[in-house]
């Protein structure tokens, strides 16, 4: 490996050793959007009191989100002698004071404890890995998170950060592209087109400069995958970066980061900053002769900048309208010259496959895609988390492992996969967290933020809901999006006030048929909702239509069919959601 | 009534930013950042700073929903419009507030004291159904409890 970066990498290991050994109890206080809507700022402050006004001797720190986002803030506390470490969840300001002085006094703090992350399991506490929540996950990409300082370059290389990026350094653009076709990594943005084999057009591109982007326009609603890898360790995105741009020849890369993350721009910034400090961005990068620039953009709110020509548009300073392909961003993409447009999650992979092979990446699971996957589930579930996994578990699994079941009184009536676009689909457990049983369904498997809902939820007013939204964000370029969004929210809203006609079901295929016309995916995939939602739920059209009623009770104008909250038995729960 | 600022500060302001290098959302949220919206003389400044027109500056800058044109109210309630809050009763959330609001969404109160405004998920789903006011996450509502955190900001105010 490269002298330099080995030296870097031999240093912040022996320091983080040190800093292990340093005899000191070690508290960790999750610090991200979720554990700060939660109180975060105010434990920490809580915590550090008591620590000074304590006299203990114990350091505290900050991690990103273990994934536990309803229990935040989360707080690790590892033992003086470093033999036994235990995360606790809900650590809420009003519970910080006892909690400091159970760690005070040497005890744990049972009551709060999620589980021993380091060290036996004790009476009161079972081990994190037993958790209901942990099994059964594959933690690659966040396997330092929760660990390490998401603003510390040295935590992250005392972690093989950086390693694979060494490894990259010494073989040519070529291997470095065979290996990730080798490792069968598909795009994270609900494609799955092969990463590989999108670095391969950059690298035959012929003009330069060339541009990579990275798009952390996460914006479905209901998905904070990104949001946890940005927040929690935004040094795997630098190094995913400078990898591809090992590969593709890149002179320059740009994180596109949405609106709505501004903790998440300041990690990155601060990250490529320090990454530049190490002289790992820049010029002459680590002595090799190789140049390569980062720019993290913010973004200011717009759901189609996510669609890659539209968020190049936006990065040159237009509306972020998406363009039309051809030509494709290899030919023609910023400023007119060849770029690749990867998901966070995508470039996040490249580390993992550079420092460990293709092989090992790709044999956590049997199933056809490869590698693993970040999810975050939402709605009318108990828990509301974020979670690496293989492809392929189950929605049954999904929801009684990972959500910790429906609430209560509340039956499964169906989910939507990944974002506005990608439909929705009645309760079945049985459908598994890989692509094509979805694509088969006419929906897809998004970005990873699957929403759950349950029978109080109008399947049209979802419809309506979602069109709104398309209507909201359409950039208005083609007649068939601008026009049939409208005209779509328009029928919605008539059958929801009671307004309801036979022919509407002509009208919403008429729109089904004619906006796959639309130029970009926005306007192409705006009507899977309602036309997954016709198949999935094809009474409760016939009810809103035709009978003038809302079994969920939630569209006023017509008779309610609600059933009282009582709570249900499992099986009999399935038997009413129709799986 | 907001006093615009003067087209000086406003180059001193945007003076870093070059042509050509992406830097018409850079130069826009500084702006913003610096007063809160974007005031008016502003889009000739950026335009003249990046050698583009205040036309396109304008109309790249109303492509997005957080570049704002007027001055922000004092205390902003910005309701969750995400599928998650919407499942666990986001609308009746939003219904109640903007009930004991008298306003629509973009619109303030008297003297521009609270102003509704639509948020963006970002994530914090498990405090559904939630509202952020002036950024900050008041979660888990329900129409009673939404009612009465109006109540409490307009009180905060008088």
């Amino acid at each position: 490996m490269n002298a330099k970066l080995e030296s870097i990498i031999a240093e912040a290991k022996r320091n983080w050793q040190s800093e292990q050994n340093s005899g000191r109890i070690r508290i960790r206080v999750t610090r991200d959007t979720s554990s700060l809507a939660r109180g975060a700022d105010e434990t920490i402050a809580k915590l550090q009191g008591a620590i000074d006004s304590k006299k203990l001797t114990a350091d505290l720190g900050v991690t990103g989100s273990w994934g536990f986002c309803w229990m935040e803030p989360c707080v690790t506390v590892r033992s003086a002698a470093g033999t036994h470490t235990i995360l606790y969840g809900n650590v809420t300001p009003d519970r910080a004071g006892e909690f400091i002085e159970a760690i005070a006094a040497g005890r744990d703090f049972p009551e709060l404890a999620i589980g021993v992350v380091e060290g036996n399991a004790t009476a009161d506490i079972p081990l994190l890995s037993d958790h209901p929540f942990m099994k059964g996950q594959v933690r690659r990409l966040m396997a330092n998170i929760g660990t390490t300082d998401p603003e510390s370059i040295e935590h992250y290389l005392a972690h093989d950060g950086y390693a694979g990026f060494g490894k990259a350094l010494e073989m040519d653009a070529e291997a470095i592209v065979k290996e990730m076709l080798d490792s069968g990594l598909g795009g994270r943005a609900g494609a799955g087109f092969p990463t590989g084999r999108k670095w391969d057009f950059l690298r035959t591109a012929t003009a330069s400069p060339r541009y990579l982007v990275c798009n952390a326009d996460e914006g479905d609603p209901g998905a904070w995958v990104n949001r946890v890898l940005l927040e929690g360790d935004p040094h795997l995105i630098v190094e995913g970066l400078l990898i591809a741009s090992l590969a593709t020849h890149a002179d320059e890369a740009y994180i596109y980061i949405r609106y709505e993350y501004p903790i998440a721009f300041a990690r990155m910034q601060k990250a490529v900053e320090q990454a530049r400090e190490k002289g790992l961005v820049g010029k002459n990068i680590l002595g090799s002769g190789k140049d390569f620039e980062i720019v993290v953009f913010f973004g200011a709110g717009a759901y189609v900048c996510g669609a890659e020509t539209g968020l190049m548009s936006s990065i040159d300073g237009y509306r972020g309208m998406p363009r039309i392909k051809p030509p494709f961003p290899a030919q023609a993409g910023l400023w007119n010259k060849p770029t690749n447009v990867n998901n966070v999650e995508s470039y996040a992979n490249a580390p993992m496959i550079m420092r460990n092979g293709a092989q090992w990446w790709s044999s956590v699971s049997d199933a056809k895609e490869k590698g693993t996957k970040m999810f975050t589930f939402s709605g009318s579930v108990n828990w509301a988390g974020c979670v690496e996994v293989p492809f392929g578990p189950s929605i049954g699994t999904v929801v009684d492992q990972w959500c910790g079941g429906m609430r209560e009184g509340r039956v499964l009536k169906g989910f939507q996969p990944g974002g506005p676009l990608s439909g929705v689909c009645a309760a079945n457990r049985n459908l598994t967290l890989t692509l094509d049983p979805y694509r088969e369904l006419g929906l897809f498997l998004g970005g990873g933020g699957i929403v759950f809902f349950d029978q109080f939820t109008c399947v049209l007013d979802m419809c309506k809901f979602f069109l709104a939204f398309c209507e909201d964000e359409s950039c208005a370029r083609c007649t068939t999006c601008r026009g049939g969004t409208q005209r779509a929210v328009e029928i919605m809203r008539r059958i929801q006030a009671g307004g309801g006609r036979d022919s509407d079901f002509t009208n919403l295929q008429t729109l089904v048929t004619t906006m796959v016309w639309s130029n970009c995916f926005h306007g192409q995939f705006a009507m899977t909702t309602i036309k997954t939602a016709l198949k999935a739920f094809p009474d409760e059209w016939q009810e809103h239509i035709v009978e003038k009623k809302c079994r969920a009770g939630v569209c006023e104008a017509l008779e309610s069919g609600l059933q009282p909250v009582r709570r249900v038995e499992p099986e009999e729960a399935l038997a009413l959601a129709g799986s | 009534m907001t006093v615009e600022p003067g087209v000086e500060e406003l180059r001193e302001l945007v003076a870093e930013f070059q042509p050509n290098r992406g830097h018409v959302m850079p130069a826009l949220h500084k702006v913003q950042e610096k007063y809160g919206f974007i005031p008016r003389p502003a889009f000739e400044v950026i335009a003249r700073q990046l050698n583009s027109t205040p036309a396109l500056i304008f109309g790249a800058a109303t492509f997005y929903s957080d570049y704002r044109l007027h001055a922000p109210p004092e205390t902003e309630i910005a309701w969750c419009c995400g599928p998650a809050c919407r499942v666990l009763g986001g609308q009746r959330v939003l219904d109640a507030i903007q009930d004991e609001l008298g306003i629509g969404f973009d619109e303030h109160t008297e003297g521009d004291r609270l102003g509704l405004h639509v948020g963006q998920c970002n994530g914090t789903c498990h405090e559904a159904p939630q509202v952020w006011v002036n950024g900050k996450v008041r979660g888990n509502l329900t129409p009673e409890s939404a009612r009465e955190l109006v109540r409490e900001l307009k009180a905060a105010g008088e």
